[in-house]
């Protein structure tokens, strides 16, 4: 019995620490709309700063308490409202989540520069490890029973704050009716600075006190991901209702603390069922919470709209596509094209993304968790003969293909019914729960009458398809066979944007309640995009694993999934060619940037701080690199087709610029120029075309806008006199008459 | 009281929000073959009651009955199939689409839906020419006037073969000429047997298309009849027109 009690005060605490995350989750998603991803990346932050001060600098505690919760933290949260979620309230909930994705990940890659993640550090729960009141012979320390009244006081006082104060009921209106709110004296964007200044000073007080009530050292990953246990619990109240949220934090402390009590020993999975617990009791939550009432978009006219290729066009570029990849297989250094066929084997991924995200506008948070399941299916049923003579069969790429898209299924079904944000964490918890158990089912179990490991010894080694008599073991041949397959689905999905399904879809993204109200089944629809998404994810996965000979379970942690849909939305997620810039930059350029600088610092010892410093900043700036969006959510590609699409008004130009090319090629196979000097060189050509042809051919390229503007620029009117030089004399007189200005009203003017 | 043969009954339809009661206890019946207008000033429920008709929200109390059926529990999906279609006072168009692929896209469903045996491009064209839109058909509809626009989303509800037309201020942003082509138009579709409920702030276009009005205020009812029944009630002239007349 009094094992019990101690049990459940363990729980309380545990849940004590969920409630104070998740209410800022809470606070912050009420008031502004965003749903903060970095909530949890906050935290970690937090934790590592409170460490700095506590430990390496020495600082008092309530010191470093002070700095971190009361200052920094809310700091921090003020900066990200201000500089980046403040004109984010009418934008899609893609680059909603992009936007805080892109911060998680910076915030991620700011922590591993400044604190090295191998060496670990611990911090003191406040007030002691070992100081507290013994309560039937167990210590209670005063730190939980501080964290638990805090929690209590937190959940009582935002309750009163929303529903008693005028600024509360200001806070909930703020998103609902923003114009209210003005009418009524408040300035929406000052309360929804305030709501993240004080949701960023929880995060902060969340991230310092859960690692001693969990124990072990400040993990920068695990830190992040309290992102997943915050909105499960928040998601009792459905991401509103703080009172529910608090019991939901509650539920899910308890949930931890009895199972790992109680739950039989003999079972190894137990503990990692722990850390899945809360994905697994959000989709519960999912299941059960009522569906979404439609309503109305606010609709913005004026964005810019994606480019919608037709069949013959994308034919034409995958025939393109493929034939550059064969030349990239002919001209490149044997070296360099592993890293390829890992970019095409992601690109194959990302472009699961295309039809759900850019098409449907749904999100899948974590396509590299689903391609985990396709290829743990294919390890099993698809291997034919051993070791170096084993290949991948079609059969082992077709079943992992299926069971990707039946899972997929599965796990968005219960988020169907809800709003995207909904799906989007349903993905996220989905990758938890592989993360966390499913690609840790190393050892061999008996499931219903088979003895099978699900993730045999960590590690699953996955050798090169076989299909018939192709063999596509060589590394070459391999590439080029990954270029024929996106290239063959990019043309299937752009088929499919042409088509009665790819408007429906469209039509579902840009207004879901006119899509139902012409008898369009929503959750019919996103289901089999979903599908569809999974399966092409899962065959991605399985050529990928299959492109790198072997993966085990960090090369499904969430945050490299969070990588590739960031920079595939980066590209362009509306563009197959979205797709192959995520691709490429998660499989070349962020292997090289780590690769690179390593073998630099290793042949240049010297200069190793100067590379690592290289490397981070260049980390660094990628993981930013989805705040682009908030100006640019059509992405990169459209930006540089807008760019280039007027060179087909100037052939000649293009041509030149072929010629070039061609004599770069031969330069190269010749051996007259290196690898690097053509890959530089091509850069060169390419991204000097529009400005030769805007000099050369200006008649051809720019619209008659940009002329009339540069004609304007030329002739001296009177609108412009002034702008480049002091007003003389006589034009004061020209520009007086122009307005209609006697002489004397001029000089009362002054100045 | 509402006739059997009425098309679509609301039979006692309240929505609370809260504490607000924004449509109170509403009874009203809408005949196949007649435009009906509904009326009155903003707030008084009508955009509430259009959502109750067409599923998206859930009356608080109350029935609606389509056809006979009691659909008061049915998904805004079942009840397009049925055939209510509706438009939007705030604009529900699909932004990334042409003119003509709004239409078509609704085609598109009502196709995925009958496995095959529709033809949606005959279709999209035939509409395109009957609300005159052929002309702008292949512009982006983010790009045309709001006026047109409202069209688009006329066009769009006719390719799912409704027989209960529910518009939600079909005329604002369009320019007097366009209004009255408007009008042919939807006396053509009432005539081929097309009910039409039409909300609408432009009270000589409701006077001039409507047999029966009803006039809302603060979610009641608060006078039903023809127009000339209508104009001549003392409550709407206090409660409505009477607001009107002294601004």
């Amino acid at each position: 019995m009094d094992q019990f009690v101690v049990t459940t005060v363990l729980g309380l605490v545990l849940g004590a620490v969920y409630a104070i995350a998740a209410s800022g989750l809470v606070l912050t998603y009420t008031t502004s709309g965003i749903f903060n991803f970095a909530h949890g990346a906050q935290a970690m932050l937090a934790a590592f700063l409170y460490w700095q001060f506590t430990v390496p600098w020495g600082l008092p505690t309530v010191v470093a308490l002070l700095l971190v919760v009361g200052v920094i933290g809310p700091l921090i949260g003020m900066g990200l409202y201000q500089v980046l979620m403040k004109g984010l309230r009418d934008v899609d909930e893609v680059t909603k989540v992009i936007v805080t994705v892109s911060v998680l990940l910076g915030m991620v890659q700011l922590s591993i520069w400044v604190w090295e993640p191998a060496q670990p550090r611990k911090i003191e729960l406040l007030g002691g490890n070992t100081n507290g009141i013994h309560v039937l012979d167990t210590l209670l320390r005063y730190g939980e029973i501080l964290i638990v009244v805090a929690a209590v006081a937190l959940a009582v006082g935002l309750r009163m704050l929303f529903t008693r104060t005028r600024l509360g009921v200001a806070m909930r209106g703020a998103v609902d009716d923003p114009d209210l709110l003005r009418l009524n004296g408040y300035n929406p964007q000052r309360v929804a600075l305030t709501s993240w200044a004080l949701g960023a000073a929880l995060a902060a007080f969340a991230g310092v006190v859960v690692t001693p009530v969990i124990g072990g050292s400040i993990d920068a990953g695990t830190l992040t991901l309290l992102i997943i246990d915050a909105f499960a619990a928040a998601m009792f109240g459905r991401l509103r209702s703080i009172p529910r949220t608090f019991v939901g934090a509650m539920v899910l402390g308890l949930a931890a603390t009895y199972m790992t009590k109680y739950a039989p020993t003999q079972y190894d999975w137990v503990s990692n069922l722990r850390g899945a617990l809360p994905s697994i009791v959000l989709f519960i939550v999912l299941l059960v919470l009522p569906q979404d009432r439609l309503r109305g978009t606010s609709q913005q006219r004026s964005r810019e709209r994606p480019r919608v290729p037709s069949v013959r066009q994308a034919l034409v570029w995958a025939v393109v596509f493929v034939g550059l990849v064969f030349l990239l297989g002919k001209i490149a250094n044997p070296v360099m094209i592993g890293p390829w066929v890992n970019a095409m084997a992601f690109a194959i991924v990302a472009l699961s993304l295309v039809p759900l995200t850019g098409y449907a506008g749904e999100i899948n948070l974590v396509p590299l968790s689903f391609s985990a399941v396709g290829i743990m299916v294919a390890f099993h049923l698809g291997i034919d003969g051993i070791g170096v003579d084993s290949r991948l069969s079609w059969v082992g790429i077709l079943a992992g293909v299926a069971a990707t898209a039946v899972v997929g299924g599965l796990v968005a079904l219960p988020a169907l019914r809800l709003r995207g944000l909904y799906l989007a964490l349903a993905t996220l918890s989905f990758g938890g729960v592989m993360y966390t158990l499913v690609l840790r089912e190393i050892n061999v179990r008996h499931w219903f009458g088979l003895d099978i490991a699900l993730f045999p010894n960590a590690r699953l080694i996955v050798p090169r398809p076989k299909i018939g008599p192709l063999d596509l073991d060589e590394d070459t041949t391999y590439l080029l066979a990954l270029a024929v397959v996106f290239a063959v689905l990019g043309v299937l999905v752009v088929v499919l944007r042409n088509s009665g399904y790819g408007r429906r879809l469209v039509a579902m993204r840009d207004s879901p309640a006119a899509t139902a109200m012409l008898g369009q089944r929503l959750v019919l629809l996103k289901l089999g995009v979903f599908m569809f998404s999974a399966a092409i994810a899962g065959l991605g996965g399985v050529l990928l694993a299959s492109a790198q000979g072997s993966v085990s379970g960090d090369d499904f942690v969430i945050t490299l999934s969070l990588v590739l849909v960031m920079l595939t939305v980066v590209g362009g997620v509306s563009y197959v060619s979205g797709a192959l810039f995520g691709g490429v930059m998660v499989g070349v350029v962020l292997t090289s940037l780590a690769g690179t600088s390593g073998n630099l610092a290793t042949t240049n010892p010297d200069l190793a701080p100067t590379f690592a410093f290289m490397a981070h900043l260049g980390g660094l700036a990628i993981a930013l690199t989805g705040l682009g969006v908030r100006t640019n959510p059509t992405g990169v590609i459209h930006a540089i087709s807008s760019a280039y699409r007027p060179l087909a008004n100037a052939r000649p130009v293009l041509y030149g610029g072929v010629v070039a090319e061609v004599v770069l090629v031969a330069l190269d196979l010749t051996e007259v120029i290196g690898d690097w000097s053509f890959a530089l060189l091509t850069l060169l050509v390419i991204f000097t075309l529009p400005a030769f042809a805007a000099r050369l051919m200006p008649e051809a390229v720019l619209t008659a806008h940009e002329i009339e503007e540069r004609e304007r620029a030329k002739a001296d009117t009177v609108e412009r006199k002034g702008l480049a030089a002091p007003l003389t004399a006589d034009e004061r007189i020209e520009l007086d008459a122009a307005l209609g200005l006697s002489m004397g009203e001029r000089t009362h003017a002054g100045v | 009281m509402p006739g059997s043969d009425a098309l679509l009954q609301v039979d006692g339809v309240t929505v609370r929000f809260g504490g607000t009661t924004a449509v109170d206890d509403v009874r009203l019946a809408l005949q196949p073959g007649a435009i009906t207008g509904l009326i009155g000033p903003n707030g008084a429920g009508k955009t509430t009651l259009f959502n109750v008709i067409t599923g998206m929200q859930r009356p608080t109390a109350g029935q609606v009955v389509f056809d006979g059926t009691d659909i008061t529990r049915r998904g805004p999906a079942a009840r397009a199939h049925l055939g209510i279609a509706r438009t939007f006072q705030r604009l529900e168009l699909f932004l990334s689409l042409t003119v003509r692929d709004n239409v078509r896209v609704a085609g598109d469903i009502m196709k995925a839906r009958r496995r095959g045996s529709f033809d949606v491009d005959g279709e999209t064209d035939r509409l395109l020419e009957l609300t005159g839109l052929t002309a702008i058909a292949d512009r982006e509809v983010s790009d045309i006037p709001t006026g047109r626009a409202r069209v688009v989303e006329v066009a769009r509800a006719l390719m799912t073969h409704p027989r209960l037309l529910l518009l939600d201020e079909p005329a604002s942003g369009q320019t007097e000429q366009e209004t009255e082509e408007f009008a042919d138009m939807l006396r053509g579709l009432a005539e081929s047997g097309l009910g039409i409920c039409l909300v609408e702030h432009d009270l000589p276009l409701v006077m001039g298309l409507c047999s029966t009005i009803h006039v809302l205020d603060q979610g009641r009812v608060i006078s039903s009849g023809t127009p000339d029944e209508v104009r001549a009630s003392p409550e709407v002239v206090a409660a409505y027109i009477g607001a009107e007349a002294t601004s």
